[in-house]
């Protein structure tokens, strides 16, 4: 903005408020009902929800799944999909810090005089873009399941069949998922997305024979299985082949 | 039987006039009234504040303001009533690593309304984050932050960190497991920065691990230090809003005073 | 030229209309008055900032004594497999001061040769390098595997894939009475060379472990 578009615009301000109401009493109804409102929804929420307290701090668990509260879930995110073990500082600090940064300086580089977000395309777009990524990373990192439990639907097949087959698969199930499949492999939406492949519908390209042969001879770096209880193991093959 | 007291030694220049029979009484109301006005008068004779309240209440606000301008207030709500809800919880709450998770379920289980204060504190921090995001997306959007209110976009900033530091710390101080652990990587996210990241979480641990004054700290910094901040950086972004006006919706183009155009023709 | 405008200024404050002059006010007396109170406001500033500051960074130069605690006769451990212990890393602070271990023999067809005293029993932490989440082995796999972002870990606690940036720690063991007694943590970096203790998410291979210097105060054990 240079000197002559400041006049301007300090002009055009003092018309639109020479044009207005006074603060008060006209702005401060409504700030008072909007105050109204806002503590409707702290008080409904606080009745309906409550306060939840958690079992107790337990530094010696092996079994808690630690997430974080819904308004920190992009960074959760975001640290789950930077993988490489190198770019960790830029997870945790650096894009956040570069972020915080943009925002604290964007008055002194977007310094344009036009104020409508529709003439300002560069900024509402990119503004539209973080939101987006912010509501993306959200998304995920809400959804994203514990690597101790497999959450797949039975399929109907499945189902139907009952009997034994039921039981062992839903045996296989917890054999899976108690035995770290999920570090490598995804099932839906539990599990990491590598270095394995994902297994959603895994019973779709292999039988149960081949399944079988992988998990006692694997390809590095997958370990083998073959000192898995022969129940166990069984159960492992009959849920992994029938994810269809 | 009446009892007459004898009247005080006032000099007669303070004592009011008698009344005059033509005179009608002051009504009860009116004499309350009257007691007000002049006990604001005293204060304002001795403090001159009555200008500096005229000129914020009576400021005018540009024409178009709509809904969208009440956010930044109902922010401003939401933290006083953290403020508020704070106050009680701290009245029971133990920032100790033995107690904490006690004293935390006894608000939540034992004490009178002690879940719906506690609920209204989670709530209401909730309900602030979301409002600073809007109130931030408003400014955004419409330019606000344009000239002449770049300082008061700083001062915004800090605030939004500041507030989301206040989750993070009140976060730890219930002491169940999800505090915990979110803690523990919160912390550790402050350890990867190169050199000063390790002296940092040894400053927020107050020592190598999680031990016996962790929890106070954080108690410390959510409840004296940063709401401090936070109070004293609201009063900063509303005196600019007040000195440089709020800002009338982008798309209001100021008509011309219709004499000013008659003149120009 | 420039000298003798300064010679020609004069040494009254109001001749010079610096503001808040009065009659008779030299500049060297304005001068002399403000440095006092920039100096005497440092001071008082610093003598109430110092304190405080110490006060708080103090804990980081705290030394933390060396404790050993028993978890069990030698004869409980295998080589070939896990037994998660829990014992107290912090004291004073009850349960919250306690962590779990996984513990084994030391294995030399796995762990190489025994380096010293100290290196009898391998006893690995459940703190995630990542970012200190709590981690699980997996005996079926043999990876111990991170719940929150996706690290896994091998059987020598070595990374195996996702984000973690080193090896888990491990705590130093050694052989008393016929128990097993766990001491102090460290860390070792991606050849298992011991280092004093870091915090998660640091690395210290190549010039990591000058990039995230460990507490002064905090040490290997000598001749370790």
């Amino acid at each position: 903005m240079n000197r002559q578009e400041k006049e301007e615009y300090l002009r055009e301000y003092s018309i639109l408020k020479s044009q207005g109401k006074p603060f008060f009493p006209y702005a401060v109804a409504k700030d008072s009902i909007m105050a109204v409102v806002v503590m409707g929804v702290i008080i409904t929420l606080s009745i309906v929800l409550g306060a939840e307290l958690g079992p107790k701090a337990d530094p010696t668990t092996t079994t808690y799944v630690p997430r974080p509260e819904w308004y920190f879930y992009f960074l959760f995110e975001l640290l789950r999909i930077i993988k490489p073990n190198w770019l960790v500082p830029l997870a945790t600090l650096g894009i956040p810090t570069i972020c915080l940064i943009l925002l604290f300086l964007l008055p002194f580089f977007d310094r344009g005089p036009e104020r409508r977000p529709e003439k300002r395309p560069i900024a509402t777009t990119l503004g539209i873009f973080v939101i987006a990524a912010m509501a993306y990373l959200t998304y995920l990192g809400a959804s994203a399941g514990s690597p101790n439990s497999i959450e797949l639907a039975t399929p109907a097949s499945v189902k139907q069949s009952g009997g034994t087959m039921l039981a062992q698969f839903e045996a296989g199930r917890q054999v899976a998922a108690q035995s770290g499949c999920l570090a490598c492999h995804k099932f839906g939406e539990n599990g990491n997305a590598g270095p394995g492949p994902p297994l959603t519908d895994v019973g779709r390209n292999l039988p149960a024979g081949a399944i079988s042969r992988t998990l006692i001879n694997p390809t590095p770096p997958m370990p083998s299985f073959k000192d898995l209880p022969k129940e166990k193991f069984d159960n492992l093959v009959v849920f992994l082949s029938q994810l269809k | 039987m009446k009892l007459k007291l004898p009247a005080p030694p006032i000099p007669a220049s303070l004592k009011s006039p008698p009344r005059r029979p033509d005179e009608e009484r002051p009504s009860k109301v009116e004499g309350a009234k009257e007691a007000g006005i002049s006990a604001v008068d005293w204060v304002d004779e001795r403090t001159s504040l009555s200008g500096g309240v005229r000129w914020m209440l009576f400021r005018k606000v540009p024409r178009g303001t709509n809904w969208a301008y009440t956010l930044g207030s109902a922010t401003m709500f939401a933290f006083l009533n953290q403020a508020m809800t704070g106050v009680f919880l701290a009245m029971y709450y133990d920032p100790s690593a033995t107690n904490a998770y006690e004293s935390a379920r006894y608000i939540t289980n034992e004490a009178f309304l002690g879940e719906f204060v506690r609920g209204m504190h989670k709530w209401g921090s909730t309900v602030m984050v979301v409002l600073v995001f809007l109130h931030m997306g408003r400014t955004f959007f419409w330019g606000a932050y344009k000239y002449p209110r770049e300082l008061n976009w700083v001062v915004g900033a800090v605030l939004l960190v500041l507030t989301m530091l206040m989750s993070f710390t009140g976060y730890l101080l219930p002491f169940d497991q999800k505090s915990y652990w979110a803690t523990i990587v919160g912390v550790n996210i402050n350890g990867t920065g190169p050199l000063v990241g390790p002296y940092l979480n040894d400053f927020l641990l107050a020592g190598p691990d999680f031990g016996a004054t962790t929890l106070s700290r954080f108690y410390a910094i959510h409840m004296l230090l940063v709401p401090g901040l936070i109070a004293a950086l609201i009063g900063a972004h509303l005196y600019l809003v007040a000195r440089l006006g709020t800002t009338a919706p982008p798309w209001l183009k100021a008509e011309k005073n219709p004499e000013l155009r008659k003149e120009s023709v | 030229m420039a000298k003798d405008r300064r010679k020609a200024k004069s040494k009254y404050t109001a001749d010079r209309s610096i503001p808040g002059a009065f009659e008779g006010e030299t500049v060297t007396r304005r001068r002399f008055m403000t440095g006092t109170v920039h100096a005497s406001g440092a001071i008082a500033g610093a003598a109430i900032a110092l304190p405080a500051l110490g006060f708080a960074i103090g804990p980081v130069f705290e030394k933390k004594p060396v404790q050993w605690e028993a978890i069990g006769p030698v004869d409980d451990f295998g080589p070939d497999e896990y037994i998660p212990k829990v014992f107290t890393e912090t004291y004073g602070i009850g349960d919250v001061g306690k962590t779990t271990a996984y513990v084994r023999q030391h294995n030399e067809s796995i762990d190489g040769p025994q380096k010293d005293e100290y290196d009898a029993f391998v006893a690995i932490s459940t703190k995630c390098m990542h970012l200190g989440c709590p981690v699980r082995y997996s005996s079926a796999a043999e990876r111990f595997i991170c719940p929150c972002h996706g690290g896994v870990y091998d059987f020598q606690g070595k990374r195996a894939g996702g984000p973690p940036v080193r090896p888990l720690d491990r705590f130093y063991t050694r052989i008393r009475n016929g128990q097993v007694e766990v001491g102090p943590r460290y860390s070792v970096n991606a050849e298992l060379r011991r280092f004093s203790p870091r915090y998660p998410g640091e690395p210290i291979d190549g010039i990591g472990q000058y990039l995230y210097p460990s507490r002064p105060t905090a040490r290997k054990l000598p001749n370790s």
